[in-house]
């Protein structure tokens, strides 16, 4: 390996914002034929690593080295054009274009001054087929899942032919079916001698694909190790600076279960069908399933955001439909979306006023924003009982981490006391110690006699943080896993391979 | 050490910069000038004149920006002033003894404009700005056909006392136009509503993400009904001011609606909402009227005028998007 100039060579990397040193001196390198992993928490310095990477930045110090070569990138296309793809975190497709005019957009092949759309089909069609997506090439960006979107997105990063890729957390928005897919695609870009860089947050993923990897922590690099001499436990204490030793809560006393608090019965919809389901204070209960396989559906039903049509539901002993989200809070329901930035948060206003958003949507319209249980004081007790790190409650949402928000709305619902909490993937594209702490939040929730209904694309925190495993499959219930269930066996339920008999 | 105190230093500056309302700025830069010109206004006299007749477009710019906080537009604000004016001197006929009845129809007629563009905009999902559009035409329409195509009638005087009559000998500020009063009161009721009420946080939370306000059971279709109806009963209000001293003509709401949104961004609220302030509006909607009446006071014709509108609010925009990008 040593032999071989790397084809990508970056040296004593420096970049700081207003005074904040984003990049300290960081030096890696990626050899043809090679995937190298970059791991590290949020604010780490991955991203803006990779920025500077793809000219969006210029780095204050250091040099960038193509096959030995020094480069310097003004803007984003001239890295493009120097065999660099970045395939970014947050989506960068057109929602009203079609599938290939995304993947051929600035590349568009032309005949005779023409917009060639017959091979823009035909590659399409190919590099869909490729990454595994099954997508037809007309079909608009805005129909398909978040999924669809990011297998769109690889596509389109491959129609460059690049030699230098750069992925990061490709496999936030997937199932693991899907994400196992994109993981053999980097397996084939790697064989066929690319150079692959991959940032991502999950351990298994990092053991199965990396040939190096390397840990940034506050923007400075901690150690470079081939993938082989790293454990997991070994990555996450180079990331955290600690040993989490309890990364996950430990499980509720099934002793302590209280009543039952929300209970369907031949619930369906358009995307549902005979869901029959008991929740019970004290308890922490996961869904699992595919993308597809309706467990988002589901949450969104319980809530009233998507509607059972169909089936009966008992909120508290009390027979009651929820037909919207409001109805839903006003029956004692919390929900926490797995699309934090869409759903979640008012951007730019306040913590506080994120925090106290429902309480508010409660009050009386007249009465001081302030008044009674809407107090600053109590707002700030809230945001402190979630443990949200910020610069000040009076600073907008938009500029903290996605845990630290995530954590603001979580408070927002612990501030109406709910009897159930929905959280839909509720550690998507969060670091290890913000997820820790949530975990550990809803484990202290369900023992002060809340019910947990947490909906996870995650196999190791269904298993890890769930009394009990409910799998979905095709809109339906598959089968229901006793804490201590195996992955295997989630994904047999998940894959509708095991039968339903075979279920505890 | 030093490296530190190099950082605090241009943000604290940075950040004193930010606080200051570009509106206001501008408007004493322009009003300074309008002084310089016309000494009078440097008198409190000739200051509750040119307050007496910005009233009109402070009271739109303060209803407009309850619809631009929750992320919307009313467009159909200028044609419903028209309305009112011309409406109000068809029902009073000229007969004082008409005036309060007539006052109220016009606050009825309002608040349907209101309703309906709140209904068509929540249950129909019209974008606002297509919604209102229509209630523009429509209301033009309505009002030509209601006057027959030419003002008729005329307002009678107590109904126009409420825009022009002014109170003489009042101590300490000498003259206080009635009008001054009415906008006193409104300006503090609006501030009252958006940044002291829990109304007020819902609308910005409605215009700052409407969906992830609803998931918090936020009343969204209502917060979104109730702005527009804010909306148009300012336009009402402004109506009735304007009729008292403008006069009825079948021009008199023109353009108004743009002027508004103007002076609301101006005065820093953002397009597309969640973030919007009465103080802004306020002193986007004085330094909108000064630069008109500089204008005038230079003797530049209206086209002139409306090209410099124009102008305006896109350096007004492109500064608001240069310090939120700073932010």
């Amino acid at each position: 390996m040593s032999a071989a100039t790397p084809v990508l060579s970056m040296r004593g990397i420096g970049k700081s914002f207003t005074g904040v040193r984003a990049l300290d001196d960081v030096s890696l390198d990626c050899h043809a034929g090679e995937v190298h992993a970059i791991c590290g928490e949020n604010g780490a310095g991955k991203s803006t690593l990779m920025k500077v990477l793809g000219g969006v930045y210029r780095p204050d110090e250091g040099e960038i080295l193509l096959g030995g070569q020094p480069v310097a990138f003004r803007h984003p296309v001239e890295a493009r054009r120097a065999g660099i793809s970045i395939i970014h975190q947050e989506l960068s497709l057109l929602p009203e274009r079609s599938v290939a005019d995304n993947i051929f957009l600035g590349l568009e092949p032309t005949r005779s001054g023409l917009l060639d759309r017959a091979v823009m089909q035909n590659g399409a069609r190919r590099l869909l087929e490729r990454v595994g997506a099954r997508v037809h090439p007309g079909a608009l960006v805005k129909s398909l899942s978040i999924a669809e979107q990011q297998l769109v997105e690889i596509a389109k990063a491959l129609a460059l032919d690049a030699s230098i890729i750069v992925m990061d957390e490709p496999t936030a928005a997937l199932d693991d079916r899907d994400a196992g897919r994109l993981l053999e695609l980097v397996g084939t870009l790697r064989r066929e001698g690319a150079a692959v860089l991959y940032i991502s947050h999950r351990m298994a993923e990092l053991k199965a694909i990396a040939d190096r990897i390397t840990v940034l922590k506050d923007g400075k690099l901690v150690a470079t190790h081939t993938a082989a001499a790293l454990t997991p436990a070994m990555i996450v204490r180079l990331m955290v600076g600690r040993d989490l030793a309890d990364f996950f809560p430990t499980p509720g006393d099934p002793a302590k279960l209280g009543p039952i608090v929300l209970s369907v019965q031949d619930g369906g919809n358009a995307v549902l069908a005979d869901i029959a389901l008991d929740l019970r204070a004290g308890e922490i209960v996961g869904i699992a399933g595919l993308e597809g396989s309706g467990k988002g559906a589901l949450g969104r039903a319980l809530f009233g955001d998507e509607p059972f049509t169909r089936g009966r539901m008992m909120i508290d002993g009390h027979e009651g439909l929820i037909s919207s989200p409001r109805t839903a809070i006003a029956a004692g329901i919390g929900f926490l979306s797995d699309d934090r930035k869409r759903e979640g948060i008012a951007p730019q206003q306040s913590l506080r006023d994120n925090v106290l958003m429902t309480l508010r949507a409660f009050a009386q319209r007249l009465l001081p924003p302030g008044s009674g249980a809407m107090a600053r004081t109590a707002a700030d007790r809230q945001l402190t009982e979630v443990d949200v790190r910020a610069a000040g409650f009076a600073q907008e949402i938009r500029e903290l981490s996605g845990g630290n928000q995530q954590k603001v709305v979580i408070g927002r619902w612990l501030a109406r006391d709910p009897k159930l909490l929905i959280f839909l993937e509720p550690t998507r594209g969060i670091d290890v110690a913000a997820k820790a702490a949530i975990y550990q939040l809803m484990r202290s929730l369900a023992d002060r006699g809340r019910a947990i209904l947490m909906i996870s694309s995650d196999l190791p925190e269904i298993i890890g943080v769930s009394d009990r495993v409910i799998v979905m499959h095709e809109g339906r219930l598959a089968g229901e896993l006793k804490r201590g269930a195996s992955e295997e066996q989630v994904m047999h339920l998940a894959l509708g391979t095991g039968a339903t008999e075979a279920a505890a | 050490m030093s490296a530190t105190a190099a950082h605090t230093a241009p943000s604290a500056a940075l950040r004193f910069v930010r606080g200051i309302n570009v509106g206001v700025a501008i408007f004493l830069v322009l009003y300074g000038t309008i002084a310089v010109l016309q000494p009078s206004y440097f008198e409190v006299e000739g200051f509750l004149n040119f307050l007496r007749r910005a009233a009109p477009l402070i009271i739109l710019a303060c209803g407009q920006l309850f619809v631009i906080a929750g992320g919307g537009f009313d467009l159909s604000m200028g044609s419903l002033v028209t309305l009112t004016v011309l409406g109000g001197s068809m029902l009073a006929g000229g007969n004082p003894e008409n005036t309060w009845w007539t006052i109220g129809v016009l606050y009825l007629i309002g608040l349907g404009v209101g309703l309906v563009n709140g209904l068509v905009v929540t249950l129909l999902k019209v974008p606002s700005i297509i919604a209102t559009l229509g209630m523009l035409l429509s209301l033009n329409g309505a009002a030509l056909m209601w006057s027959g195509g030419a003002p008729r009638g005329y307002l009678p005087e107590n109904f126009r006392a409420l825009g022009r009559l002014v109170y003489r000998e009042v101590p300490v500020t000498g003259i206080m136009p009635l009008s001054v009063i009415i906008l006193i009161g409104f300006v503090a009721l609006a501030a009252w509503l958006l940044h002291a009420t829990v109304f007020g946080r819902q609308v910005l939370a409605v215009g700052d993400n409407p969906r992830a306000a609803e998931l918090a059971g936020v009343p969204v279709g209502a917060t979104r009904v109730l702005v527009f109806v804010i909306s148009a009963l300012s336009a009402v209000t402004a109506g009735i001011l304007l009729g008292g001293f403008a006069g009825v003509s079948t021009a008199v709401g023109q353009g108004l609606e743009l002027q508004a949104i103007a002076a609301c961004v101006i005065g820093g609220a953002q397009l597309l909402g969640g973030r919007a302030s009465v103080t802004g509006a306020v002193a986007g909607s004085l330094s909108l009227f000064a630069l008109f009446t500089l204008l005038n006071l230079m003797g530049l014709p209206q086209p002139l005028r409306e090209t410099v509108q124009g102008l305006i609010l896109i350096a007004a925009v492109a500064s608001s998007a240069w310090r939120m990008r700073r932010a």
